[in-house]
């Protein structure tokens, strides 16, 4: 008999606890201080030099070179959400943002590309690196040799090799 | 009682059902070698605190009840016969709901020898075997929230429109 009306026990528990229930479509999620969620790549400050695509864990930041442009691409699809980017990012241009309600039908949607422009090498034609990184290389390095400085790192190194060896 | 298996379903077919499932959608969920931070995200779901069962989402045990199925996991290579067979159960409108990074886009593991990436990756070999998924919501996160399972809930019914699109800017 009394196993039957243990139950009882929970009701004034119950009424003294309330309705723990969020309403979370209305109410806003519990978003702290520190939660990481989805990043932004700002394109005015991104030099394109790839430092977050070598720190990515999973990849979710690829340099992928298409025609006369390489792009910077995050998919949001393959993200941890470590942030590591963030701070590994020499330009300040990786914010961390609190979004997470990133859920889609399309799978392309959670794509997002940062174009930049490619540097031709002047002796054999090859696209080397982002115009905005060798830009900005010229602007912190005080000796550049500049007859250099437009030749991709095959001819440079044959260019120095070629000096260094002739007698002057 | 001879019973016809339905081949041709065709797109109208299918915005009819689906115009029936906008409230009180059983669901089915499928572990495909997932860490469990997803699983235990889905149980989060289910709890008092979040209780998807005033939106009428209630847990079922067999995929041939369900109308969604909460994939989680990058889908190894040994629980790929599983799945086939377990979606293979779920009656049209086959819905997918692919839970977390690993289910989107194959997360750490996407270069493995062991899983196939994601469920992008089998979608055209479940198509081959027969296997034709009419709808996938994925919903990106490591772990996903909670609140973002719910929010690609409301996106699957068609109650709210998805808020990230794709997005190509010039530096």
């Amino acid at each position: 008999m009394i196993d039957m009306v243990k139950f009882v026990k929970v009701i004034p528990i119950a009424s003294k606890v309330g309705t723990v229930t969020i309403r979370y479509p209305y109410d806003k999620p519990l978003v702290t201080e520190s939660f990481r969620g989805a990043i932004e790549i700002d394109p005015a400050k991104c030099v394109g030099c790839g430092a977050c695509t070598r720190i990515c864990p999973p990849k979710a930041l690829t340099l992928v070179q298409e025609g006369n442009t390489l792009i910077l691409r995050y998919f949001v699809g393959r993200c941890i959400f470590c942030g590591m980017c963030a701070d590994v990012c020499p330009e300040k241009a990786i914010t961390i943002t609190k979004e997470f309600e990133l859920a889609t039908d399309q799978i392309h949607d959670l794509y997002t590309d940062v174009e930049h422009e490619l540097v031709e090498c002047e002796r054999c034609g090859t696209k080397f690196v982002a115009k905005k990184l060798l830009d900005k290389v010229k602007s912190i390095v005080e000796v550049l040799p500049e007859d250099r400085a437009k030749l991709c790192p095959n001819c440079r190194r044959l260019e120095t090799l070629s000096r260094a060896a002739t007698p002057r | 009682m001879e019973i016809q298996s339905v081949e041709g379903f065709s797109k109208r077919d299918l915005e009819k059902a689906l115009q029936r499932l906008k409230k009180s959608i059983w669901v089915f969920h499928l572990n495909t070698g997932s860490c469990n931070g997803c699983d235990i995200e889905i149980l989060d779901v289910l709890t008092p605190w979040f209780d998807v069962e005033r939106f009428g989402i209630k847990l079922v045990a067999s995929p041939r009840h369900a109308d969604v199925v909460l994939l989680t996991g990058p889908i190894t290579v040994k629980a790929l016969p599983r799945i086939a067979k377990a979606l293979r159960a779920v009656p049209r409108p086959r819905l997918v709901l692919a839970i977390g990074s690993c289910a989107v886009g194959g997360n750490i593991w996407f270069e493995s020898y062991a899983t196939m990436g994601g469920l992008y990756n089998v979608l055209d070999m479940l198509q081959e075997s027969g296997i034709t998924i009419d709808k996938i919501v994925y919903i990106p996160g490591c772990p996903a929230r909670p609140e973002a399972i719910i929010y690609g809930v409301a996106v699957l019914l068609g109650l709210v429109k998805p808020k990230s699109h794709y997005r190509k800017v010039k530096a």
